[in-house]
């Protein structure tokens, strides 16, 4: 069964038979986190780096930002049962338009954001599909806890993560 | 082998823009629209009518009471959002065909469409600019040349993305290269043979920024910079994904920040939620087609 996640928005399942998966990432970033031992696994969809643009909006809607959806992200997963130094860690997205870094880089912005607090927090990414002009959709199974993304066009060329 | 010809003649068999739409368009050039003028170009087509009302009554105009009749919806919000609802219900047929060159998903270009224009919308409001229904429009027009376009991308998308992925070019940039045509080139004359006011046809033609001339009209700018920000929110991205140039000077001219990029995203994320009953005009494609015989 597939569970979707929209923009700025998250799903935690330990239900076995569910495909989490979040379509058309473009400059957002998906975040897919998963406790192989308790088959615990989440799956974040956020939009923009920080919080501090709009901290009504980042209380009201936490998944929208990194600094407030991430830290959620892991919350939510140990309240399953996930510990933090079992959880394996995997993201997509980031996407830029072409041309120069200096603008419209909300993408680089995002993954910065998501280093910055990895960092912090020693969490350390096991795979992670970033970057470039592409539009990615991304899967996690919470049967086995495998990530992959689909670039979107004609080949569908899958990546497993 | 330039496709050129093979294109140019698909467009021998372009069928006609749709009537209402047709005449909402004119109206556009129009500084002043009467009400009556409006309801005139309606009033024959029941299933736009119903759409019409079906808009009005949605969570994006945030109305507080039900909208029944035509003219209720001119008095309660006006005669240039009425006009972006009508184009907008007028115009769903010539999207209705799949275009497989460029959106996996059936409704993908329309959804695409849909989104640039509430894009630009929010821009004009962001910066304060005169909201007129010409800049809506452009926005739900902007990609009209990927309709006919689609079936060549379709033949030689290896040859288009393999220009883009080891070139850098931008997606338009290699169509031209590969097809000899680009689709907003061929949104430009698709424009041309349906007699688009020329703002808009001009918009469309370069929305990509590729010509010196793009910069004479704010209205282009505004349809490059909102189909920009569109590709980065996601969701209903095609096949040439982010794959286009962002050129900073469009930022300045219109004095916007990274932040104001953010907040505008931000804002678009629950704009795009609200205006889902757009999205939903493509279910209804009997009713659409039915209207158009008439």
């Amino acid at each position: 069964m597939q569970i979707v996640v929209g923009v700025a928005d998250m799903k935690i399942s330990n239900q076995s038979q569910q495909l989490v998966v979040t379509h058309a990432l473009g400059s957002c970033i998906g975040v897919a986190v998963y406790d192989p031992h308790v088959k615990v696994g989440g799956l974040l969809h956020y939009m923009l780096p920080e919080s501090s643009l709009d901290e009504e909006k980042g209380r009201q809607n936490p998944y929208m930002f990194a600094d407030t959806g991430i830290p959620q992200l892991f919350r939510e997963c140990y309240k399953l049962g996930a510990q933090k130094h079992r959880m394996l860690v995997k993201v997509a997205g980031g996407s830029q338009v072409l041309g120069g870094p200096e603008h419209f880089n909300i993408g680089r912005r995002n993954y910065a954001a998501l280093r910055k607090i990895f960092l912090k927090n020693n969490v350390l990414i096991d795979n992670e599909d970033v970057g470039g002009s592409k539009a990615r959709t991304m899967y996690l199974e919470i049967s086995n806890g495998r990530v992959w993304v689909k670039i979107i066009g004609q080949n569908q060329v899958i990546k497993d993560l | 082998m330039s496709l050129v010809p093979q294109v140019l003649r698909s467009l021998k068999n372009l069928p006609p823009f749709p009537m209402v739409a047709q005449r909402a368009l004119i109206l556009l050039n129009k500084p002043e629209v009467s009400i009556q003028e409006l309801v005139d170009v309606v009033k024959f087509d029941p299933a736009v009518t119903a759409n019409i009302l079906r808009i009005s009554n949605s969570a994006y105009f945030g109305l507080r009471r039900e909208i029944h009749s035509l003219h209720q919806a001119l008095l309660l919000l006006g005669t240039q959002e009425l006009l972006k609802i009508v184009i907008a219900s007028g115009a769903t047929r010539v999207f209705s065909a799949p275009t497989p060159g460029y959106f996996t998903e059936r409704q993908g270009l329309w959804r695409h469409s849909v989104s640039c224009a509430l894009m630009v919308d929010l821009l004009i409001r962001e910066l304060s600019l005169p909201d007129q229904a010409t800049g809506f429009t452009a926005g739900l027009m902007h990609d009209i040349g990927k309709v006919v376009l689609s079936l060549f991308v379709e033949q030689k998308f290896h040859e288009i993305m393999n220009l883009v992925e080891q070139q850098g070019v931008s997606f338009q940039v290699a169509e031209k290269t590969v097809l000899g045509v680009d689709h907003a080139e061929m949104g430009g004359e698709m424009a041309r043979m349906w007699d688009f006011p020329d703002r808009l046809r001009l918009a469309i033609t370069y929305h990509h920024l590729d010509r010196p001339e793009a910069y004479t009209d704010d209205l282009t700018l505004l349809v490059y910079l909102a189909d920009i920000l569109v590709m980065m929110f996601g969701q209903d991205l095609g096949m040439d994904g982010l794959a286009y140039t962002g050129y900073p000077e469009v930022l300045r001219h219109f004095h916007l920040r990274e932040k104001n990029l953010q907040r505008i995203l931000m804002n678009f994320g629950s704009a795009w939620d609200e205006a889902q009953i757009f999205f939903g005009l493509m279910g209804n494609q009997d009713g659409v087609q039915r209207a158009n015989r008439g």
